[in-house]
């Protein structure tokens, strides 16, 4: 077997593209075949001109085979593999381990940073194989476990390494850092509030949706901003998985062990929010996915973009099917919306006065379909804060989002105990056979629950989420049983005042 | 004078003037172990063009061809390619001499 091997990105997985050469007398001329894109066509030039630089020059007619022949290639990762698969042949540099080259080549023969870098390392551990990387990706491929890597400024470099001649430095593993997130706003900075506070720290806890409704400039923006203050940060499984889907698009985050905290601005379409393209792409639910997708005014985004969300929000993952193939991206996202109760946005306000005709209440009613907000587990309304309260609460606001956060890490500790056996992380994931089994309620507790339900009209979802949220809740009290007081929390969250302009 | 300038650079040369009926070949040199196949352009010094841009595609093409049959004539499977020596003349006398290498475009 030919042991120079490149990569070429399907969703999150690298799959290994064998790279063959052959040389032939004639004419010079370079030809590639195996399904590659214009970026890997392009290659040719690239990788002409940076043999070169290395004193190689090329003659004949040089073919390139990308086997496996039926997958497509993209991206000019290849760049790397298809240089030395050449050089392999005619400069006389001999790879002996089979190896996985990635990198995009400057025509000076430097190489440049490429999106897929710990996909490919998963793949180099998969397989056993030694991965060569350009300089820039060492920092994300040096969290990946158990890979044996090499930093690559230029193509001179590597070929000097695969004669023996230099030593090129090796990627050191190193721990991600367990630095605290910085609360930014923090919510002791934040007045009054303190109901929505206490629902964000359970949508925290127990990773579950929320929906903030209130007029304009009374924090719903800050709130949400602030959720990312409290949050725990990413244990190590999680922390690969969010590094895989931030490397497939090429983004390295400042702070690895960070939840991401994506905000998206209405005017998305659903394959920006959902993933998809051309060239498949995960799309900001994914991106989100352990994390945060704020979505601010949320009846503006086009119906058919919210309605993409249903599947996504409830399975935890969302499959992308396109003509040139299907693939699974994790979207396990906690969603904060945020909307005006109303056009004008001050239905519902104590001072000022709603002007909205009811035809235009109806309209943008009409937007949030019952549906997505079945899914959201946690309503909430966010009341303007009177003006004594906004000039008398000087210094401090209650709680600090270190405190806060650490209740949260506690429930969410709780909650990993109880169910790693299950191979699920927080509440909101709970399966509904595991639900029912692992729920005890008392008579009284089952006989509030059905006197509220008779009352509220939930449908069987709204239950279970019902149940999910009081899971939380009582995780948050360190009780071991579901109470009264849990389901009623959990119920008011569900069925308040919040929605009430929805229904008048 | 080509022919002498490729000899000083350590060419050797196999063949002067060849035609065929798709063209001809001013030089056939090889250079190690590769074929070359010289196109030689003479200009008087003030022309508006220098003489390097002479050679369009269709004269390619031409190259081409003649070089591609002259080989297969011969069962030649090494390497080849196809040059250019620029020569500008100044009074009869030589003022200047160009070799380019490798004209031909590898790349579509």
């Amino acid at each position: 077997m030919n042991s120079v091997s490149g990569m070429t990105l399907k969703g999150v997985k690298a799959v290994a593209v064998e790279v063959e050469v052959e040389i032939t007398g004639g004419l010079f001329n370079i030809s590639v075949v195996g399904l590659p894109d214009a970026a890997v066509r392009e290659a040719r030039e690239r990788v002409r001109a940076a043999l070169r630089s290395v004193g190689i020059t090329l003659r004949g007619r040089v073919a390139i085979n990308l086997a496996p022949a039926d997958i497509p290639k993209e991206g000019a990762l290849l760049d790397l593999a298809i240089a030395v698969g050449i050089a392999s042949v005619q400069g006389g540099v001999r790879v002996k381990k089979p190896s996985l080259f990635i990198g995009e080549l400057a025509l000076d023969g430097r190489l440049r940073k490429v999106r897929g870098a710990v996909p490919a390392a998963f793949l180099a551990v998969e397989k056993g194989w030694d991965l060569y990387i350009p300089e820039e990706n060492a920092a994300e491929v040096s969290l990946v476990e158990g890979v044996s890597a090499w930093k690559v400024r230029s193509l001179g470099e590597l070929f000097a390494h695969l004669r023996n001649e230099i030593e090129l430095p090796a990627v050191e593993h190193c721990e991600a850092d367990y630095a605290p997130p910085q609360a930014d706003p923090d919510f002791a900075d934040i007045k009054g509030q303190s109901v929505a506070k206490r629902a964000l720290e359970i949508a925290a806890a127990g990773h579950h949706n929320i929906l903030l409704v209130g007029s304009p400039g009374s924090g719903k923006t800050l709130l949400a901003r602030a959720l990312k203050g409290i949050l725990p940060p990413l244990s190590d499984k999680e922390l690969m998985e969010v590094l895989l889907l931030r490397s497939t698009v090429g983004d390295s985050a400042s702070s690895v062990r960070e939840r991401p905290f994506r905000s998206v601005h209405h005017t998305a379409s659903a394959v920006a929010l959902c993933g998809g393209g051309t060239t498949l792409r995960p799309g900001e639910i994914s991106l989100a996915s352990r994390g945060v997708l704020f979505l601010d005014e949320f009846p503006e985004f086009t119906r058919d973009v919210l309605e993409a969300l249903r599947q996504p929000l409830e399975d935890g993952q969302i499959t992308v099917s396109r003509a040139s193939g299907s693939v699974v991206y994790p979207a396990k996202v906690l969603m904060v919306a945020a909307c005006n109760p109303c056009p004008c946005g001050y239905s519902g306000d104590p001072v000022e006065r709603c002007t909205c005709s009811p035809s235009a209440l109806e309209r943008y009613r009409r937007r949030l379909s019952g549906p997505i907000l079945d899914r959201i587990d946690l309503h909430l309304s966010i009341p303007r804060l009177l003006p004594e309260e906004l000039v008398s609460l000087e210094g401090k606001c209650g709680e600090s989002s270190a405190e806060v956060a650490e209740r949260v890490r506690r429930a969410r500790e709780i909650q990993t105990k109880r169910w790693s056996r299950y191979g699920i992380g927080s509440n909101s994931e709970i399966p509904e056979k595991l639900l029912r089994r692992n729920i005890t309620l008392s008579p009284e507790v089952k006989g509030f629950l059905l006197q509220a339900l008779n009352r509220v009209r939930l449908s069987g979802r709204g239950l279970s989420r019902i149940l999910k949220v009081s899971r939380t809740i009582a995780d948050l009290d360190a009780a071991e049983d579901i109470r009264l007081e849990h389901i009623a929390e959990a119920l008011s969250y569900r069925e308040g005042e919040a929605l009430s302009w929805m229904k008048s | 004078m080509a022919t002498k300038y490729l000899t000083k650079i350590g060419y050797r040369i196999i063949a002067r003037n060849v035609s065929c009926r798709h063209g001809e070949i001013d030089i056939i040199a090889s250079d190690g172990d590769e074929i070359v196949f010289v196109e030689v352009r003479t200009r008087s010094k003030g022309w508006m063009m220098p003489p390097e841009c002479t050679v369009g595609p269709e004269k390619m093409k031409k190259l081409k061809r003649a070089a591609r049959i002259w080989t297969e004539k011969r069962n030649y499977t090494g390497f080849w390619r196809i040059d250019l020596i620029a020569v500008t003349l100044d009074d009869d006398e030589l003022s200047s001499i160009e070799h380019i290498k490798e004209i031909t475009e590898g790349i579509e």
